[in-house]
């Protein structure tokens, strides 16, 4: 048990880890993890749940103002790209909020291409970093579930 | 170190439990600000609406100590939660994904208690009490602070003394007033206080009627040219103002004096009040809350102003007669009700003035050391024991000895002559200063653009039009008939103030001696007040709030102490303008963005609709906030009791 435990931790500490180290995460991420305790056991659950159906949303709307070429709606594109931003910035989702300062560049002059391109990168940034954190989610239940404690990981 | 030690023992109750209004409109920031908050103790209430943060604020007034919000919200504008936040005396952080200088700059001038860079962190939410604190504070020692009322050193000045006589026969009426001298004490004095955090923000000063008449004053006697903040300072000789405090509102002053001046020469549109706005309209407040404006909203119907009076107030009259003595006397006779109706029996030149001051208008501007009246604020009635004061001080006293009483019309003509100089100087005030009660235009606009800003004026918006002052040329203006509805229309009208004139009409006679020069706007002025009251200041303060933050031309100290916001008198703004009102102005309202600074409180608890009631409505009001922000919620706050987990 100990061992499998000690196996489950060590597994989520690597992946933690090299989530970190990959880019997809932060410190804000780290800031995230902190402010989950026994009281708020799922805090970093409901948080990023919260962060991906956002995403969802902004990259639906951001989708339909960009899709007529003659009728592009940069002001509401410009919007969510700054939206999307933040979120992404807050939670830790560090490639999805590089990716938004492209996009963010893009916007500005107005470069519906360029939008587009960012548009789809933003989209399977954040549905990768929603895989891989479902992932890190599901063994840190795997940990709970054998008795053991999430370990408390220090990124350098 | 004791004192520190009980301080810090004091206060560390008081940050669990704080109540904070969180509003973003980005969920997972929101939700992630929330546990931030938790994880400080405070209790957290969070909205992604701040239309719904609003409600909130205004219903309840007390129920939140410190508000943090967005500012980049799509739907809404953080800057408006800001001011009302401020109006209610509250430290509001912005906070913002920006963090690039002009933005935080903004925050700041518009009276962000502190401006946090997104993502935010724990370790700085855990200090944001602080602001909570500093406010306490603030409010606390205006409350204990009678005893340390900044006093002119100088018994001879004659100013000074009849300021302090001013001061104390409004203690006698009460504590109430007291706060008013206080605020402005206040804000000078916590210049020095030297409690602010290490944001840099310095206490604002604020420039009271008084503070700036004596300010008015001291440029005259030095001549505008070489007025320099130093020997102003000198001259004012009130402790705790400072040289910067001067030198900042000696620029706007200038500001405004030009824009007065550039005015008179073209039609004054909003353009004319520029980028410079904010301190435009506050300079116009100032100066014009030396008039009387309730007292001219009374008089519409009263029989007082007689064709005769109006004689009286020829622009070319004015600027020839002390204003002050005539308009003072006979105002004193019309029973005008300056605010302090005991003010009557002595020649209250102000009170008066002002309304001749409108006049002036379309005299050139002319700051003449003389000129008595200056901008006459158009301040609530609060401010009518300046007038008495400033009259005293002798530009205008030896006019009201020798005033003539409306009745003889004709004869102050002639006497004019010699007073030439003073009334220019005066009037060039946009004629937006309609009455004082309601807060001449320039109040509107001011109010608007700075809504809060103008703390003491009766925000009576209605204005907003108002920048354009009608100009008269002093030799055209009938004094025998007070505008007549077609003039107002055709004023208005051309003025933009289409909307006005329907208002103007119910004020065909109104505060008389204004009406004529300005028919139009101060009718509009006074229509606007009687009728508008309650406009909606949320809508005006969306546009002039929604504008880019135009220049940034003051100086940050200048701005943060300038800010001519009331902390204490966070008084619901009631006075917000009606939007209808706005919309011929958008031009101003444009230029008007640049007040954001003055998203103070207007002092004014609402429209003043009767003078008389004003003062005390303000005294009230500032007496409930100084209750809900005072010692009581001090006490509390430093744990004498409990800290109430709202």
């Amino acid at each position: 048990m100990n061992t499998v435990v000690a196996q489950l931790q060590r597994q989520f500490q690597d992946y933690i880890v090299s989530l970190y180290q990959q880019g997809f995460l932060d410190n804000q991420f780290t800031e995230l993890r902190n402010l989950q305790d026994e009281g708020t056991p799922d805090f970093v659950s409901e948080v990023v749940s919260l962060f991906f159906d956002d995403c969802a949303k902004l990259i639906n709307n951001m989708s339909r103002s960009l899709e007529q070429p003659e009728n592009v709606d940069f002001k509401q594109v410009d919007s969510g790209v700054h939206q999307l931003k933040g979120s992404s910035s807050s939670v830790g989702a560090r490639r999805v909020k590089n990716v938004c300062i492209s996009f963010k560049e893009c916007c500005d002059v107005h470069n519906r291409e360029g939008c587009l391109r960012c548009l789809q990168q933003v989209d399977y940034e954040y549905k990768m970093l929603k895989t891989k954190l479902e992932d890190l989610f599901k063994l840190e239940q795997r940990i709970l579930q054998a008795g053991g404690t999430i370990p408390q990981v220090d990124i350098k | 170190m004791g004192n520190m030690d009980t301080e810090e023992r004091r206060t560390d109750q008081f940050p669990v439990g704080m109540r904070v209004l969180a509003v973003d409109d980005n969920p997972t920031c929101l939700r992630k600000l929330e546990e931030l908050l938790l994880r400080c103790k405070y209790h957290v209430t969070k909205t992604m609406e701040s239309r719904e943060a609003l409600e909130m604020l205004r219903n309840k007034s007390n129920m939140f100590d410190l508000v943090i919000s967005d500012v980049e919200m799509p739907d809404t504008d953080g800057f408006k939660l800001l001011e009302i936040g401020l109006e209610m005396d509250l430290p509001v952080i912005m906070l913002s994904a920006h963090s690039d200088h002009e933005s935080v700059m903004k925050g700041i001038i518009h009276g962000a208690c502190d401006y946090l860079v997104k993502p935010v962190g724990l370790k700085e939410l855990k200090n944001i009490w602080q602001h909570v604190v500093k406010k306490n504070i603030h409010s606390y020692k205006r409350n204990i602070g009678s005893s340390r009322q900044l006093q002119p050193s100088s018994e001879s000045n004659p100013a000074t003394s009849v300021s302090r006589k001013r001061k104390e026969k409004v203690n006698d009426s009460g504590d109430d007033e007291n706060d008013s001298d206080r605020d402005e004490d206040y804000g000078d004095g916590s210049e020095q206080d030297g409690d602010e955090s290490s944001t840099r923000k310095k206490p604002r000063v604020v420039w009271s009627q008084e503070l700036h008449q004596k300010f008015v004053t001291a440029v005259q006697q030095l001549g505008l040219d070489k007025a320099v903040p130093k020997k102003i300072l000198d001259y004012m000789n009130m402790d705790g103002l400072t040289r910067e405090n001067v030198a900042s509102h000696l620029q706007k002053y200038r500001l405004y004096l030009k824009k007065i001046d550039e005015g008179q020469q073209q039609n004054m549109g909003p353009d004319a009040f520029g980028t410079k706005d904010s301190s435009y309209f506050h300079m116009a407040h100032l100066d014009h809350g030396l008039r009387d404006f309730p007292s001219t909203r009374q008089i519409p119907s009263s029989s007082l102003l007689s064709r005769s009076h109006l004689n009286k107030f020829h622009p070319s009259v004015y600027s020839s007669i002390n204003p002050q003595g005539i308009n003072s006397s006979s105002f004193i006779q019309q029973g005008h009700h300056h605010q302090n109706s005991n003010s009557s029996s002595s020649a209250n030149p102000f009170g008066t003035y002002h309304h001749n001051s409108l006049l002036p208008r379309s005299q050139s501007v002319n700051l003449s050391p003389l000129e008595p009246l200056q901008f006459p604020r158009n301040k609530s009635s609060a401010y009518m024991g300046d007038f008495k004061s400033i009259g005293d001080r002798g530009l205008g006293g030896g006019f009201l000895d020798s005033r003539m009483s409306f009745g003889s019309s004709s004869t102050s003509l002639p006497s004019a002559p010699s007073n030439n100089m003073m009334f220019q100087a005066n009037y060039t005030q946009p004629l937006l200063r309609p009455t004082e009660g309601n807060q001449s235009c320039l109040d509107g606009a001011l109010s608007n653009s700075g809504v809060h800003g103008l703390s003491r004026f009766p925000s009576n918006n209605t204005w907003q039009g108002g920048l354009k002052p009608a100009r008269f040329p002093s030799n055209s203006l009938p004094l025998n008939h007070g505008f007549n509805q077609d003039q107002l229309t055709t004023y208005a009208v051309n003025n933009g103030m289409e909307d006005c004139t329907s208002l103007v009409s119910s004020t065909v006679n109104p505060v008389g001696e204004n009406m004529h020069c300005e028919p139009q706007l101060l009718g509009d002025f006074i229509g606007n007040m009687n009728t508008l009251e309650g406009q909606k200041w949320e809508e005006q303060s969306c546009n002039l709030l929604n504008n880019p933050f135009g220049n940034l031309e003051y100086p940050v100290v200048p701005a943060s102490n300038m800010v001519f916001r009331d902390n204490n008198n966070a008084n619901r703004s009631k006075e917000l303008v009606d939007e209808s009102l706005m919309s011929p102005l958008e031009e101003s309202a444009t230029t008007l963005n640049n007040h954001q600074e003055y998203v103070g409180k207007p002092e004014n608890a609402g429209l003043v609709d009767n003078q008389h009631d004003v003062f005390d409505d303000i005294m009230n009001e500032m007496m409930k906030q100084d209750e809900n922000n005072g010692m009581v919620s001090v006490a509390t706050r430093f744990g004498f009791d409990s800290f109430p987990p709202a």
